[in-house]
């Protein structure tokens, strides 16, 4: 089975986030930077697939600048085949999740796949559209927040469960299409030492917006980037015995917290 | 995950900036690697360590081993950690290719090891494998590199090494574990062995002992001493499992830390039907098993290294967030805020200490497999003696110095904690607890300094010790004239002329028939040169630091003199904050630490023997 991955490089979870002074973004120096959480499910499920099939292809596509390449190498050491790596720091500065999903269809269009797999979204920006906005580009059917697959053995469709409010969701799917990975769908695996040595050797095909033909403006642009308010203190509640100490707290969540 | 396992930073800078490690891939031997691909395989060994080696230390430490109807079974999480590891072939690291490792240079191998072995307990498995299988792979016929390697290998076999008897631990010579010839050639052992790390358990499906024992009728003493193969079960000539071998394991040692390593007493030959099989010549055992020490020397000075660090990184995180008492300058007021502790002054001597030899100790480690992996790669005779000298000589230094450091930092971190230090709801009192065997086996660290004073400081006629003097005066003549640094500059060169002074003044006692005095103060010796070299690393690392620190400043138009600009640089700059720590770290040991040095070479110059006179019913009456 040939499947494709998109893939973005994002600031280290624990990351301290400080703002630029424009306010416009996030201040990059000094960051740690790493493959998505979530697109690393996406990466194990096509391996998985692959494996499964005992044929195939596995393909990373990522957009981003010269420092992407080592999250690239991260999902081939794991076990993708090939790469390709939409080098642009100028259009990736600006793009949004429309400009992303469309240098995305633009480097997949040309791929053989019979899936498409992303993270449920980039933990950074969290916008959560790109998916099912490359659907719409490629005109392919998009199943989101999936925590479990099954491809049939003709590879025509897939069964997948969704996660939804509450519960699951089952559904049938003609392939190719596109999947979005939510936490659960597998246990990604390490890269092994003998991976990371294989993974130099694998080709990445470097290409610019231009080179894809893509000419496409961002729909959106960020206005302003601020950090969540600090934590308030916590407040300890007065009281001679639990009684009180109940009313007072039955109190401040009617009349401060406005909860009850 | 944060983990507090070590700092990334420290560890990059020792490989990329300080040893320029990049430069070894120029090498045909490791042309396949690159400065990135290192900094990849280290990325994957912090993820690793965090999110799986870390995790089992706390429950391995509570659930311990345990021996059921003669088979020992190893804490539950150890399995798939142990799975996971080998998978990702962390077990092989710096064996060769052509033997089924991963070729790594010895110093990246370290390095990684830096992330793991905090948990010592597991990584005392794959560990002893790797020394197992080495020895196989260069001692070894083809048939039995061909029979065991592979799947020692791939870790689905796991190995040990039997040396030590009730009555043979320091003094090895005295074994008397018998090996009886058979007519096929092979050998049944009788003895028993005790203290065999990894010596049973249930990570593998077969355990490889190399054993060393006395063939019948060879002399006593180490001269005749061989070492054997001692499958747990026998091999069949198709790869297959034959018989279980011939002997027992009759208990599993109750420890002061270190619980989830299975410390096993084997029973070799109970029924007079323990196979063995020669590994290497006969008679040779002891010369094998040297070839091996410095490998396992640096093994455990790794343990000091890694305890030391995580003690120190979990002591530096509590101190930022622990609140108590006022700041210094409010001390008389009751109603000032409380602070965290970090600002009070003694617990940033102790934190500063400790950063100090943790960083000195980690340059040391590295500088050491570094010299390995030299001597490897360099064809030039002169200059491959030259490494091969350096490692000689630190060997004992790595091992002794860095364990008994280690634990010290590790007790210096409790403090930092204080009385939650002192409580198993933290994790610091394991740390002190796991680390402190590392001062013990692998040769005693009292053992170490007679290696060093007695063996290594004569060496090639002393040639080695004076080639590793001549490194240390080439950094201080490189910083010297350095205005940041050459007041530093200059006290590590008296600490270095000291060292060589008492050097020779050992050899002049030794000269005159005082032995007594170089061997009663070996150990202050060994200490004392673990100093010197320490300040030798970290005015190295400071100089390195300050040519950085320099570029940033002339990058941001700050003048690096002006201590206001760099402070300020140094809040919002991380590089610019670690390359002044580093800064702090040269410049707090050599003015605070190692005039230690001159202490030690007073007491030595002053030929006092009391511990040689002292009557033993004196000790206590």
């Amino acid at each position: 089975m040939n499947t494709v991955v998109c893939m973005k490089q994002v600031p280290d979870t624990e990351t301290l986030i400080k703002i630029n002074p424009e306010g416009t973004g996030i201040v990059t120096e000094g960051i740690k930077w790493v493959m998505c959480p979530y697109d690393e499910y996406a990466v194990e499920e096509a391996l998985q697939q692959k494996e499964k099939f005992k044929a195939g292809k596995v393909t990373i596509v990522s957009l981003g600048p010269d420092r992407a390449i080592e999250a690239i190498r991260t999902g081939l050491a794991m076990g993708a085949d090939t790469a390709v790596h939409i080098n642009d720091a100028a259009f990736y500065e600006k793009a949004d999740p429309y400009a992303t999903a469309a240098a995305l269809a633009a480097a997949v269009k040309d791929l053989e796949y019979d899936a498409i797999f992303c993270g449920k979204q980039a933990i950074d920006d969290d916008s959560g559209q790109v998916p099912a906005i490359l659907g719409e580009l490629l005109g392919l059917p998009v199943v989101t927040l999936v925590v479990k697959l099954e491809v049939s053995e003709d590879k025509t469709k897939a069964v997948a469960t969704r996660e939804v409010e509450g519960g699951h969701a089952v559904v049938e799917v003609s392939l190719p299409a596109i999947f979005s990975a939510q936490k659960g769908l597998n246990e990604p695996r390490y890269a092994s030492l003998p991976g990371i040595m294989k993974a130099k050797k694998k080709p990445v095909d470097v290409k610019t917006v231009s080179d894809l033909g893509v000419s496409v403006e961002p729909m959106t642009a960020i206005k302003e980037m601020s950090l969540p308010p600090a934590r308030q203190a916590g407040k300890i509640l007065e009281g001679e015995d639990a009684v009180e100490k109940a009313k007072a707290l039955a109190k401040a969540l009617h009349e401060e917290a406005k909860l009850i | 995950m944060a983990s507090f396992i070590l700092d990334e930073r420290d560890q990059r800078f020792i490989l990329n900036e300080l040893l320029e490690v990049g430069k070894l891939c120029e090498h045909p031997t490791y042309a396949d690697f690159s400065e990135d691909m290192f900094n990849m395989i280290l990325e994957e060994a912090q993820k690793f360590a965090t999110e799986e080696i870390f995790p089992t230390l706390t429950d391995s430490d509570k659930e311990g081993c345990s021996l059921e109807d003669g088979q020992v079974h190893v804490p539950k999480s150890f399995h798939r950690c142990y799975k996971l590891y080998c998978e990702g072939g962390w077990n092989a690291m710096s064996h060769p290719p052509e033997v089924g490792g991963q070729g790594l240079p010895i110093v990246i191998s370290t390095a990684a090891r830096d992330w793991f072995m905090h948990n010592f307990a597991f990584t005392s498995y794959p560990g002893l494998t790797e020394g197992a299988a080495h020895l196989i792979e260069v001692f070894g016929t083809e048939e039995q590199k061909k029979k065991y390697l592979p799947k020692m290998m791939t870790g689905e076999w796991g190995g040990t090494m039997a040396l030590t008897e009730p009555n043979a631990g320091s003094d090895v010579g005295n074994l008397s574990t018998k090996a009886i010839r058979q007519p096929d050639g092979t050998f049944k052992l009788q003895g028993t062995k005790i203290f065999i790390t990894a010596g049973d358990h249930d990570l593998v499906e077969n355990i490889i002992h190399p054993v060393l024992a006395r063939i019948e009728g060879d002399p006593p003493g180490t001269k005749g001493i061989s070492l054997f193969i001692v499958p747990k079960y026998i091999v069949n000539d198709d790869g297959t499992l034959g018989r279980r071998n011939d002997y027992e394991i009759a208990k599993i040692e109750e420890k002061m830390g270190i619980h989830g390593s299975a410390t096993c007493l084997i029973n070799f030959g109970d029924n007079n039907e323990c196979y063995a099989e020669l590994l290497g010549e006969e008679k040779q055992g002891m010369k094998i098993m040297f070839q091996m020490m410095n490998e396992a020397r640096i093994g455990v000075g790794m343990q000091g290294l890694t305890s030391a660090s995580i003690a120190y990184m979990h002591a530096l995180q509590y101190a930022k967030e622990r609140l108590q008492g006022s700041s210094i300058e409010h001390f008389k007021d009751p109603t000032a805020p409380r602070t965290p502790i970090i600002n009070h002054p003694d617990v940033r001597r102790m934190l500063l200490w400790m950063k100090s030899y943790v960083e000195a100790m980690r340059a040391l480690m590295y500088f050491a497999a570094y010299c390995v992996d030299k001597e490897r790669i360099t064809n030039a005779e002169v200059e491959r003696e030259k490494w091969h000298g350096f490692l000689e000589v630190l060997t004992p230094i790595c091992k002794a110095f860095c364990t008994d450091i280690g634990f010290r930092v590790c007790e210096t971190a409790i403090q930092v904690y204080g009385g939650y230090g002192y409580c198993s709801d933290y994790p610091m009192e394991q740390f002190l607890r796991d680390e402190k065997i590392a001062s013990i086996y692998e040769g005693t660290n009292g053992i170490q300094a007679l290696d060093l004073v007695g063996r290594k400081l004569g060496l090639n006629k002393g040639a080695y010790f004076m080639g590793l003097i001549g490194e240390m005066n080439s950094v201080v003549d490189r910083y010297k004239d350095n205005p940041h640094l050459k007041d530093l500059a200059h006290d590590v060169q008296a600490g270095i002329n000291t060292l060589a002074d008492v050097s020779m003044f050992f050899a002049t006692s030794a000269k005159s028939g005082k032995f007594l005095i170089p061997i009663s103060n070996a150990y202050p010796f060994l200490m004392m040169m673990g100093n010197v070299v320490s300040a030798w690393l970290l005015l190295w690392e400071a100089g390195i630091a300050t040519e950085k620190l320099d570029t940033i400043c002339s990058g941001k138009g700050i003048d690096p003199s002006d201590h206001a600009a760099l402070s300020g640089l140094v809040k919002e700059n991380k590089d610019a904050a670690f390359y002044s720590g580093k800064l702090a770290s040269a410049r707090y040991f050599i003015k605070n630490v190692l005039p230690e040095v001159d202490a030690t070479a007073k007491a030595i110059k002053s030929e006092d023997l009391t511990v040689m006179e002292i009557a033993e019913e004196s000790f206590a009456v």
